[in-house]
């Protein structure tokens, strides 16, 4: 599974990923707060700009941004038929430059990072026993590392219908890969907690 | 939360993360191929119950997010939210939510198999229906533009697959709680 | 090492999984056999907190082990199944993540992961994706995560049970080894025959407590 982070040294990347996201929010809310479809032009080259020197070939860079700005256009068309034209470019240009920006973010941030950030910020919560910060790097961490084991235990139990003659039904494939897949909790955890990788656990 | 249910929530995302990844499925009644990533939120909902099943769509969510292409065609990243249709996303964690409430509180063990599979299609319908819709529409609607009407016609088009989800959902949830039960979910 | 069992059980509603066990361990390498579902697994698992005992108290080098904030990593606990254990893609990450949240810096625990891998010439493993990795290889990482930490005691519950037989020599050959104390639970009476110490468990119960051979012949004598 290759992650959508793009290898580069450009000013995006030597920002701190703590900038970039709280950026990313702060953006956002003024974006949709504003009306005025000058300024968001503006906004929308500006944006164009910060994602075209990140480093991405042009044809990488548009084919990533090809399904969100598909569906944005759709809307865009049938928005500028049926309601008053102003919203509608102004919600076109708003949601193109939000979309700009937030790759230009995903492309000069390592998934690392990410979650280090989103680690620090749910620290202060820590306190409240609502979340455990270090649970979020762990569940994502278990996410990609089984992902594989996964698709391997789909593809044994496909194969397992052929030499069978069976026909490839969700039904008699999917409940065995989730019983299967769901049996090794219990093994897993009990690794995870022999560790004592988590704290405050019973 | 427990590291076993810890534990389940990550499996379960990356079950939900694999069938992006994997060809649709062909069903045997009808000649159409179902792309099972949002099957797998339902089933989320059914196998785990509300909390965990909300909490593994929340994973997958944050995967997209950091910039993971683990949507269905490979999509992903933070430019995802961006878009239109980023209500049907969100939305997708309060629908696992309360499909996992719905099928916690109407399913038990005594129940024959079929109780058990119209209760679960119910809270898939519930769940990953009425309430992801509500979410999806609402936003396609305002940050979208479209306005409710446009909104609600628009979508409409999708019903008639996701009610068919809904019914595999059943089948399954049925499979699955014959072969390892989670619900009730315990302590 | 210094484990102490003073009356310890274990009940799971009405079925005993131990009866309570009164007994001390020290020493390098002590095995432990017995039928499944005869209780070693439980035992282990006392031994090292991840049960706690219904009945009585487990003591290891002083520390009551059912006392959650006494409990530290003295005891590693390798598992049967070698790819439940690794957690995450890249053995490194795997590995460090053991050793987050302990006051090292990165510096320190990029050290302590690289000298933990170089005690078994696994250096090479470092950057491998787990799901690339054979059995015996991720028990070898397993390993380098457990130990990571620093215990002084290991626990190693049927670690070749799913290993084929070139796996399986490796892991003997570091068990071995080991500077660490080792307590073995295993089918594979080989890996244990010279052991000075071999409890046998049946059905609950301490059936023998003796070196390698006698207890192994008396193993033998039930299991007829």
């Amino acid at each position: 599974m290759q992650s959508l982070y793009v290898e580069g040294n450009s000013a995006m990347h030597r920002l701190s990923p703590r900038v970039k996201l709280l950026s990313l929010a702060i953006f956002s809310v003024v974006l949709f707060i504003s009306t005025d479809i000058a300024l968001l032009s503006i906004a929308m080259l500006l944006a164009a700009v910060v994602y075209g020197i990140v480093g991405l070939p042009l044809r990488d860079a548009l084919r990533r941004l090809r399904p969100v700005f598909l569906t944005i256009a759709v809307v865009a068309f049938f928005n500028l038929i049926f309601n008053p034209w102003h919203d509608a470019v102004v919600t076109l240009l708003r949601l193109t430059t939000l979309m700009l920006l937030a790759a230009a973010v995903t492309a000069t941030t390592t998934i690392t990072q990410f979650i280090d950030e989103v680690t620090a910020l749910a620290r202060p919560l820590e306190r409240t026993g609502w979340v455990q910060p270090d649970d979020i790097g762990l569940s994502l961490g278990l996410v990609l590392r089984f992902v594989p084991e996964v698709i391997d235990r789909y593809q044994a139990i496909r194969e397992a219908h052929r030499a069978r003659g069976l026909k490839v039904r969700p039904t008699t494939v999917l409940a065995p890969l989730i019983i299967l897949t769901l049996r090794d909790a219990d093994n897993i955890a009990a690794a995870i907690d022999a560790r004592r990788i988590r704290r405050h656990v019973s | 939360m427990s590291t076993r249910d810890l534990v389940l929530t990550a499996l379960f995302a990356a079950i939900i993360v694999a069938l992006g990844l994997l060809p649709p499925i062909t069903l045997g009644f009808i000649p159409v191929p179902i792309t099972a990533q949002s099957l797998g939120v339902m089933m989320a909902g059914v196998v785990l119950g509300a909390r965990r099943g909300a909490i593994a769509v929340l994973i997958v969510l944050a995967l997209v997010a950091a910039g993971q292409p683990v949507l269905s065609g490979g999509r992903g990243g933070l430019a995802i939210f961006a878009s239109p249709s980023a209500g049907f996303l969100i939305g997708w964690i309060f629908a696992a939510f309360v499909t996992g409430y719905l099928s916690e509180r109407l399913v038990n063990h005594q129940q024959s198999g079929l109780v058990q599979g119209v209760s679960f299609f119910l809270a898939a319908v519930i769940g990953c229906i009425a309430v992801l819709y509500a979410f999806g529409i609402t936003y396609l609607a305002t940050a979208g533009g479209m306005g409710f009407q446009k909104a609600f016609v628009g979508s409409m088009a999708f019903i008639p697959g996701d009610v068919i989800k809904a019914f595999v959902a059943a089948l399954l949830g049925r499979a699955v709680m014959v072969g390892y039960p989670l619900l009730p979910a315990r302590a | 090492m210094d484990i102490r069992f003073e009356g310890a059980g274990v009940s799971f509603g009405a079925r005993v999984a131990l009866e309570p066990l009164t007994l001390g361990i020290s020493g390098k390498r002590i095995g432990v056999i017995g039928l499944n579902g005869s209780g070693k697994t439980t035992f282990a698992r006392l031994i090292n907190g991840l049960t706690k005992p219904s009945v009585g108290r487990v003591t290891v080098n002083g520390r009551d082990m059912a006392d959650e904030k006494a409990a530290a990593p003295d005891v590693g606990f390798i598992f049967q199944s070698p790819q439940n254990q690794i957690i995450l893609p890249i053995v490194r990450d795997d590995i460090a993540f053991g050793l987050k949240r302990r006051g090292f810096t990165k510096t320190e625990i990029e050290a302590k992961v690289d000298g933990v891998l170089a005690r078994f010439g696994a250096q090479a493993l470092a950057d491998r994706r787990a799901h690339e990795l054979s059995g015996g290889e991720l028990q070898v990482a397993a390993l380098c995560s457990v130990l990571a930490t620093g215990p002084s005691i290991l626990i190693l519950d049927e670690p070749t049970n799913q290993l084929d037989l070139k796996n399986r020599a490796l892991v003997e050959k570091i068990i071995t080894g080991l500077p660490e104390s080792a307590i073995v639970i295993t089918h594979d009476l080989d890996l244990v025959a010279d052991f000075e110490r071999v409890l046998l468990f049946h059905e609950g119960r301490l059936a023998a407590d003796a070196p390698a051979a006698e207890a192994i012949a008396r193993y033998r004598e039930i299991a007829a």
